[in-house]
């Protein structure tokens, strides 16, 4: 194994992983309030989370460009007050990473939320428990299941992002070529063998994922 | 003394409206009615999980919600124990855990006391460390009252505790759980759609109706002097039949019906006089039609009160008893669709008289079995 494919592989898991936890951060709490709230604007929020679930990933990766790049909405001052810019980091390859994978977490945890009998958590409160403590106590353990199926599929959809990756972070090797990424890079140049050793993995990775989300799914139900 | 519960409510959703005041005084109180009432928008409102958009809710003296004075205890601080249809017992949390659940602010040796209490006293020992799926309807149903009883409640709700059960189990849960409610004699409120039940629970009886209270009363006033027709067809009495006004006295009211004189027992604390040609519901219990034996002779005729003669046309065997209908010999269409008149008979009646072969009979009731019902 050359040190570019040792290199893009542990990118990978790391890039996974923290988008992995960031959607653990974000995505639990939104499923939660989108499953069991009405608000305004909420057709709009769930709306954003999902669109990049139909999209191809370079419109989401353009949209992370416009927002966050040198000279994007929340990019352009960032890059006047420091210097610094995300875009072409491997913190750009966690970003695009989360936000792709966000829409699998939240619909699979939602599902899950919206499946927790009501009168589980009215029974809570009339037990004393406020609303926070229900969720902790009652809705999200009695969820689990479905949220942890959600976060193993959007680990899953982390590790295999390309094109919102491609778009926000550009493919340098040894920096923000993930393995997708790398797999392109050497078939496209030729390195067969290369290429060969990261499909493996990746598909085997993958069916590991499959089967643990499909057993956690079963589990749920 | 004052009333322990006083409830008065108007909650407006979309397609229904709730506007129901009624009051008890401790004991059970059962709201019966079809299905759609309104009876579980009453219990979440008394739990504080629905709030009303007026009205007030006060349980022994302790105002729960008074819209005009701003009042609103949240759920959490109500101390009102909730029994749910299904129960809604904690899936994740055996049997001591559910019933220490609301519990959760008392020091632990304290917990661990009420809980092993309410277990014993419920009948749940051995069973401490079971998850509600490994139990059996009934025990769920103990657990589930263990639960709310736990916390020590001011006023316990329970809605429908009988419906998750089938026939066998239901008989014998709802006389354990009047013994459990009279044993902790807390002041309780039950949903229910079946009159038995509400019967056998309940100390007084709230009617239910399209969101409005038809009646509330005593159990056994409410089963003897239903309010109104309307009443009289949700408790789902039968022979509710519609007659003329001969003439009405404070004790008696005189009618006719299908061509028969009938004279019935007014009540004399209703004071319901009609005048003579008014129209008038009243309804006669099918239990206590008495069927005449052709094989005594009585000396006078007139022995016998309103008198009639008609022909089984119909007859269903339930068990224990029959159930005739019977079709009276007078000209015009029938009360109630082929037959005027439904009667029932014990089963060892139904066979000292033959009636499986003889079909006419003389028959008479008691003027104190025919029910008017004011309108």
């Amino acid at each position: 194994m050359t040190a570019e494919t040792l290199s893009a592989l542990t990118l990978s898991l790391r890039v996974a992983v923290l988008a992995t936890l960031a959607n653990a951060v974000v995505g639990i709490p939104l499923a939660y309030v989108l499953a069991r709230h009405r608000f305004r604007g909420r057709a709009l929020v769930d709306l954003l989370v999902t669109l990049p679930l139909v999209l191809p990933p370079t419109v989401t990766g353009y949209y992370l460009i416009v927002l966050l790049g040198r000279r994007g909405w929340l990019g352009a001052p960032l890059y006047a007050a420091t210097g610094w810019s995300i875009a072409f980091t491997w913190y750009a390859a966690v970003v695009a990473a989360t936000i792709m994978a966000l829409p699998l977490l939240v619909r699979t945890a939602r599902a899950a939320i919206d499946s927790v009998d009501r009168d589980l958590e009215k029974a809570a409160h009339t037990l004393g428990r406020s609303e926070w403590r229900t969720a902790l106590e009652v809705t999200l353990p009695l969820a689990r299941n479905g949220i942890l199926a959600g976060l193993v599929l959007a680990f899953a959809r982390a590790l295999g992002e390309f094109g919102a990756t491609l778009m926000l972070a550009g493919n340098i090797p040894g920096r923000t070529a993930t393995v997708p990424l790398a797999i392109y890079t050497a078939v496209q140049t030729g390195e067969e063998q290369a290429a060969l050793i990261l499909v493996a993995l990746l598909t085997a990775l993958s069916c590991v994922v499959l089967v643990v989300a499909d057993r956690l799914g079963a589990r749920a139900a | 003394m004052s009333a322990r519960l006083e409830v008065r409510l108007v909650k407006r959703l979309p397609d229904f409206t709730l506007d129901v005041a009624w009051t008890a005084d401790g004991g059970v109180a059962a709201l019966f009615g079809p299905s759609g009432a309104g009876k579980t928008l009453t219990l979440q409102c008394m739990a504080g999980l629905l709030r009303p958009d007026a009205g007030h809710i006060v349980v022994d003296g302790r105002v729960l919600f008074d819209a005009a004075a701003g009042m609103d205890v949240p759920p959490q601080a109500r101390r009102v124990g909730y029994v749910f249809q299904g129960y809604a017992l904690f899936p994740h949390l055996t049997v001591a855990d559910n019933v220490g659940f609301g519990l959760r602010g008392r020091p632990q040796p304290a917990r661990a006391r009420r809980v092993a209490e309410v277990i014993e006293r419920l009948g749940l020992a051995g069973l401490e460390r079971r998850y509600p799926r490994e139990l059996s309807g009934g025990q769920r149903q103990r657990v589930a009252l263990g639960r709310a009883l736990a916390i020590d409640p001011a006023l316990l709700l329970l809605d429908e505790p009988l419906s998750a059960l089938d026939a066998p189990l239901r008989q014998t849960l709802r006389n354990e759980l009047r013994g459990v409610l009279g044993e902790w004699g807390t002041a309780a409120v039950v949903v229910t759609h079946d009159f038995t039940e509400a019967y056998r629970l309940g100390d007084r009886i709230v009617v239910y109706d399209g969101g409005r209270v038809v009646q509330s009363a005593p159990r056994a006033e409410l089963l003897w002097q239903p309010a109104s027709e309307s009443v009289a067809r949700i408790m789902g009495i039968p022979n509710v039949l519609h007659g003329t006004v001969v003439k009405a006295t404070p004790d008696r009211i005189q009618l006719r019906w299908r061509g028969q004189s009938l004279e019935a027992v007014n009540s004399p604390t209703r004071s319901y006089l009609p005048p003579p040609g008014a129209p008038i519901a009243f309804f006669i219990r099918p239990e206590y039609v008495r069927l005449i034996r052709k094989d005594r002779v009585v000396a006078d005729p007139r022995h016998h009160m309103n008198l009639m003669r008609g022909e089984v046309v119909l007859d269903e065997d339930f068990g224990t008893t029959w159930t005739l209908r019977i079709r009276l010999d007078e000209p015009g269409p029938p009360a109630q669709g082929a037959w005027d008149l439904e009667v029932e008979v014990p089963h060892l009646v139904y066979e000292i008289l033959d009636i499986e072969r003889d079909r006419r009979w003389e028959f008479s009731i008691h003027r104190g079995s025919i029910h008017v019902l004011p309108a």
